[in-house]
This record gives structure tokens, sequence and C-alpha cells, in this order.
């Protein structure tokens, strides 16, 4: 059983990247090969990185309030392209927003003060589905 | 449940023994703790070195300004919550722009969907400046802009077309314009300074800020580093006060390069400080900031006008340090950062809102953060006198011992080459990565407590309105209002100015002036970025 990969990316114009740095180092604590592609990614370079290095999962942080129309556009490629991987979303996510993201398909949402751990088990759970 | 309230009745050990910066806290602390010469590392309040505060009376001669952080969506529903604000005692604001103006784009630029008016208000033309200061006016209004080089020149530009078509003149304006080029974008990667703009071309409009600002607005402040935004990345507070005066040592630098005189754009210079949870660390760090900034400036610069040498600063309350959960908490949080951030003699501060770990304010909660402060300022006692805390064994032990880790940091970064090479070698993203990391540890093991996060949780989803992004309405609204504002304006005059732009950006001129007159002829905020990045042969990455 290989590790698991995992893709994290910031897209839209948002520049806080403390949360995802963090857990990216955590998950590369817990023996996950990490490939973080930094901030400002478009959809379609999200997708074909994902493609491209066969990750298992994909995460997406969030605080500036894009999280619904970037990962909306993030989804729309993996379903059109019928490629299937589990997608979460990190970061300053109202309450209510989190219902209309799982409608979107969108695995697991971590918000503020949710244990690392938390969050390295769920993905590593999701990855090795 | 009977084992937790025996260690309640015996009694919990504090276990931390050292700030968050790492320096050890005795039991106790004696007289020869203090380490005080009195006339060499203290002085009284307004004289050198500063260590007690930079005027001599301090808020018994002048109250700080309480400021509120103001902006979202369009320039009219800003400039209503700003009237509002006065209303409620606001004495200056903090206008924040939203992600596509704080970049340099028009609001509708297909690169910014879905982020119109949504981390603040959207600002694409001068008549949106106007807009927003619709009923208040440059001279007697106090605005701090929160934005960066190269958008800087433009709304430093946008700001003198306003004063010139007000009848304002321009030695009258007050207020700051922030124009950090590193740290405003959230502190944080390299790529937010580099991948829309040119390296060149925003130290060059910094620059060019500094010098408009210091020949023609003397009470105009300007901010040059932003240090609360680096602070929230996690960083130390030792880390916060050594990195925001390096980098401020490499802009001066710069300035003195361009052959401004120190004395002509230091006395406005000014920081934004960020004021933590741990109370007294924070009144340690300003301390000694003041003292070794009076020194530094002195000594290495030269510099004789003892305006100069004051180490000036607006702080806001620590964002990171507010919760998401149970945020009526974060009320106490502020507080506490408020209280620490008046004992540090600050000039101006900005108290988070309780919903900060949820969204921008609301008005229930602006008016929260404005009450408290009014609270502090006029019920507690704490103006009554400056600096109330010197002479403590415990604070003058510490203010040593937090200048010699600032200054032992600050000698650091000079061996790398200066704070701006620290940061294009990606070194100083190491130290902001190692301490983001090191504090995710420290709260994931529980180590450093957090009420609500890793101790006395709920589970209770908070019960508070919060404020709403209304992103696809403000995205449609200002791509309406665009087409007709550049339908309404003469396209010869736009192409003309927009000619003497990338002329002007490819000469070494000071592009202000030029830039004034192409806002002034409706030239927009991206259109100017773009012929900007053309004039520098820059192309931003696909």
């Amino acid at each position: 059983m290989r590790s698991s990969r995992i893709l994290l990316a910031k897209m839209g114009l948002d520049c806080h990247d403390t949360g995802v740095v963090v857990v990216a180092q955590s998950l590369r604590d817990a023996g996950m090969e990490v490939i973080y592609i930094g901030l400002h990614n478009p959809a379609n370079k999200v997708f074909q990185t994902a493609v491209d290095e066969d990750v298992d999962c994909i995460g997406l942080s969030f605080l500036s309030g894009q999280h619904m129309t970037q990962t909306r556009k993030l989804l729309n490629l993996l379903n059109d392209s019928n490629v299937s991987r589990p997608v979460v979303v990190g970061g300053v996510i109202p309450f209510d927003d989190i219902p209309g993201l799982k409608e979107m398909g969108v695995a697991e949402v971590f918000i503020p003060g949710t244990p690392t751990a938390h969050i390295v088990k769920k993905i590593g759970e999701l990855c090795q589905a | 449940m009977s084992e937790k309230f025996d260690l309640y009745i015996r009694g919990e050990r504090v276990e931390e023994g050292e700030t968050a910066s790492g320096i050890p806290i005795k039991d106790v602390y004696r007289p020869e703790d203090a380490q005080m010469d009195y006339l060499h590392n203290l002085g009284d309040p307004g004289e050198f070195p500063f260590t007690r505060g930079i005027y001599p009376n301090m808020y018994r001669g002048r109250m700080w300004t309480r400021r509120v952080q103001v902006g979202f969506g369009t320039p009219q529903e800003t400039n209503e919550r700003l009237k509002f604000l006065y209303e409620e005692g606001q004495a200056g604001f903090i206008l924040t722009i939203d992600l596509p103006t704080s970049y340099g784009f028009d609001s509708d630029d297909p690169l910014c969907e879905g982020e119109v008016g949504v981390t603040g208000v959207a600002i694409s033309t001068l008549e949106d400046l106007e807009t927003i200061f619709d009923g208040l006016n440059p001279d007697t209004v106090s605005a701090s802009l929160s934005i960066r080089p190269p958008v800087s020149a433009v709304s430093l530009a946008m700001f003198v077309a306003l004063a010139d078509k007000r009848g304002i003149a321009l030695d009258k304006v007050i207020g700051t314009q922030q124009n950090d080029p590193l740290f405003q974008m959230s502190g944080g990667p390299h790529q937010t300074i580099a991948q829309f703009f040119p390296w060149e071309g925003t130290l060059r409009l910094c620059l060019d800020n500094v010098e408009f600002i210091s020949q023609n607005m003397p009470k105009l402040n300007w901010m040059v580093t932003n240090a609360y935004n680096l602070r929230e990345t996690g960083v130390s507070a030792a880390q916060e006060a050594a990195f925001a005066i390096a980098h401020a040592l490499d802009i001066f630098r710069l300035a003195a390069e361009r052959g401004l005189g120190i004395d002509s754009f230091a006395p406005r210079a000014s920081f934004f400080s960020s004021t933590g949870i741990d109370f007294f660390e924070e009144v340690a760090k300003f301390r000694a900031e003041r003292r070794i900034w009076a020194r530094l400036i002195k000594e290495r610069f030269g510099a004789k006008d003892p305006r100069s040498w004051r180490f000036r600063t607006s702080v806001q309350t620590a964002g990171n340090t507010l919760t998401t959960q149970q945020p009526l908490n974060n009320v106490v949080r502020a507080t506490s950062e408020l209280i620490s951030a008046v004992l540090s003699g600050v000039q101006s501060i900005h108290l988070s809102a309780y919903d900060e770990g949820l969204s921008l304010p609301t008005e229930e909660s602006q008016r929260m953060a404005l009450r408290t402060q009014q609270i502090v300022a006029y019920e507690t006692g704490l103006t009554r006198t400056v600096d109330p805390l010197a002479g403590s064994y415990f604070v003058e032990s510490l203010t040593n011992q937090m200048e010699e880790q600032v200054m032992s940091l600050i000698d650091e970064v000079e061996k790398v080459g200066g704070l701006i090479k620290a940061v294009r070698t990606g070194w100083l993203e190491q130290q902001i990565n190692d301490a983001r990391v090191k504090r995710n540890r420290a709260v994931e093991s529980g180590q450093r407590v957090v009420v609500g996060i890793n101790r006395f949780t709920t589970d209770e989803v908070p019960e508070i309105s919060i404020h709403h992004i209304r992103a696809e309405e403000w995205g449609q609204k200002r791509a309406e209002y665009l087409a007709k504002y550049r339908r309404r304006r003469d396209a010869l005059k736009v192409e003309n100015r927009l000619r003497e732009v990338r002329l002007a950006a490819k000469s070494s001129e000071n592009m202000i002036p030029v830039i004034v007159s192409a806002v002034k002829d409706s030239v927009t905020m991206g259109e100017i970025h773009q012929a900007m990045r053309e004039a520098y042969e820059f192309k931003i990455p696909e």
C-alpha cells in the first residue's frame, strides 16, 4: 500500500497561507506525500496537477470568502472530466456555507480551531478509501 | 469528573515559564533585576531614547486615536457604514479594500470573479474614492488606507486628486498612507509580492510615495512597515519587532540612496503593529522598540530632527489570538490586548471585533469594539499618567531582555543582507514557517492553552448575526458601473494619459503627478497598473 498523496492548493486572490502550510507540515509528519502548489491557482491548474501527480485527495484552503465560487469551478472540472477524487476544504468558512459545499460534493470542511490531528486522520481515511 | 475537580481544589500550577518569544520569566523580580539607568536607558517620556513614550504627556495631552476597520462591497455602502461609525464615536478609520483592488485590478477583471467587495471595498476609479469620502474631507477626517505599493501610488494619487477637486491644500491633508511593499498581503509568501507586479516597480513606487509625501504633504503619515500583518503569520513578538525595524532600515536606506534627506521623510514614518495576548511581553516589546529605533535612526542615519527619532505606531489587537468558537470570549481577549496597548503608549488603536474568526465586522461588533475602547479610555483612569509600568522590576527587566533578543535578530537579518534580501531569498519565509509550525504544535499538544479550542470547549454553533458576503451582487453592480464609467469618459484623453504613464514608468521621474492627471481624466486603477506592467515588460504568469 503506497503512502497517501495529497494536493494542496489555494485558489483565487486569497493570500493567507498559514493554515495550509501548517496542515501540509502535519500531513508530511504523518508520512503522507504532500504536493503544495501555492497561491492563486486557477481551477484548471489544480485539476491538471491532481491528474499529473496522480493524487489521492485534493485540499483547498480559503480565508477571504471565495470558497463557493472557486470550489464549484474545480468540482465542475472534475465532474466534467469524470475524474473522481475526494475534495476537502479548509479555512474561514461560514457555518451557513458548509451544507452548500457538501452538496457540491466536498467530502469534508475544516474550520478554524479544528485540531490538526483530526484533519490528518480524516484526510488519511479519504486517501486510502 | 472528580479528578478534574480535585485538580481545581488543589490548584493547577502555571506551566509556561516563558513568554511566547521564549524569554524565561522568574517567580519574583527584585530591584537588582531592573538594571535601570534612568538617564541613559529610560529618560522622561518625550525625551531620547523615548522608552517611556514619544510625547511628554501622552494621553493626558491627546487620547489615542480610536480606529475602526471599515470597508466592504460598493463605495456607497462603505460610506454609509462610515457615517454610522462617526455617529458612534470613532475618531478615525482604517479603510480596507478588496483583494482585486489590493492587486491593482478593476472590479470587472475576469481574475476577480467572486472576490469583489468581499475583504474590503472596491476602488477602481477616482469617483469611487470620492463616494467613499462623501461628506468626509481628508483635512478633517483621519483615514488610514490599508494598501500597498504598487497600488498605494494610485490611491495616493486619488487622494491628491480628491483634495485638489475639493480645494483642500495638500499640506492640510491628514491620515496615513500605508506603504509597505512586503508584508501587506498577509505577511506571507513571496508569491504575494511577485506574482502580479514586478519587484522593481513595487519598490520604485514605494519610494515615489515617500518622496511625494515628504515633499508635498507634511501632515500625512506614511506607514513604512505593516508589522501587524507579518505578526499574524505566527511569528513571535521579538520577531515582529526585529523584522519591522529591519524592514524600515532597508526602506530608509533606499530613500537615502535616492537623495532624500533622512529628516525629510523620517518624521512622518510610522508603523502598524500587533498587540498579542501575552500581556507584559507586548509592553516590553513597544518600550524596547522605541529605545532601539531612536538609537538606530540617530546613529546610523545621522538624523538630527528629534521627530525622526520617534517610533510612532498604530496597533491592532491580534486577530490570530481570537477564536471562531465562542466568539464572545473574544471581547475579553481584545480588552486585555487593548489595556496592554494603552500601557505600551501607542498612538492609535484598532480593536479587533469579536466576530473576527467568522467574517468582516457587523455594525454590532464594531460598536462593541468602539465601546470597549471608550470604556477603557474614559472610565478606568489608565490614561492619567504616562508609562505607569516604568520602574517595575519585572517590566524593566523584560524590556531589556526583549531589546537584546530584538537586536540579535536584527543582526541576523543584516547578515543575510537586509530584510528585502531576506524576503527575496526565502530566508524570512523559512523563519515564518518555522514559527507557524511551532505555534501549531504548541496548541495541538495543549502546551499553549487556547480557551474554547483545546480547553473548555463546547459544541454549540455561535448564534450571532454575521456579515454576509454578496460577492455576485457586488460583482455585477461594479461591472455595470465600470461599463458606464468607461463610456462616459473622453477616450482620447485616456489614451494620452496611459501613454504618459508608460513613459513615466520607463523613466526615473516620480510617477505620482502623472498618475494624478490620469485618474482625473478617468483612467481606472486596473488600466494604470496594466500600463505600468507593460512599461516594465512584466507578464502575469498564466
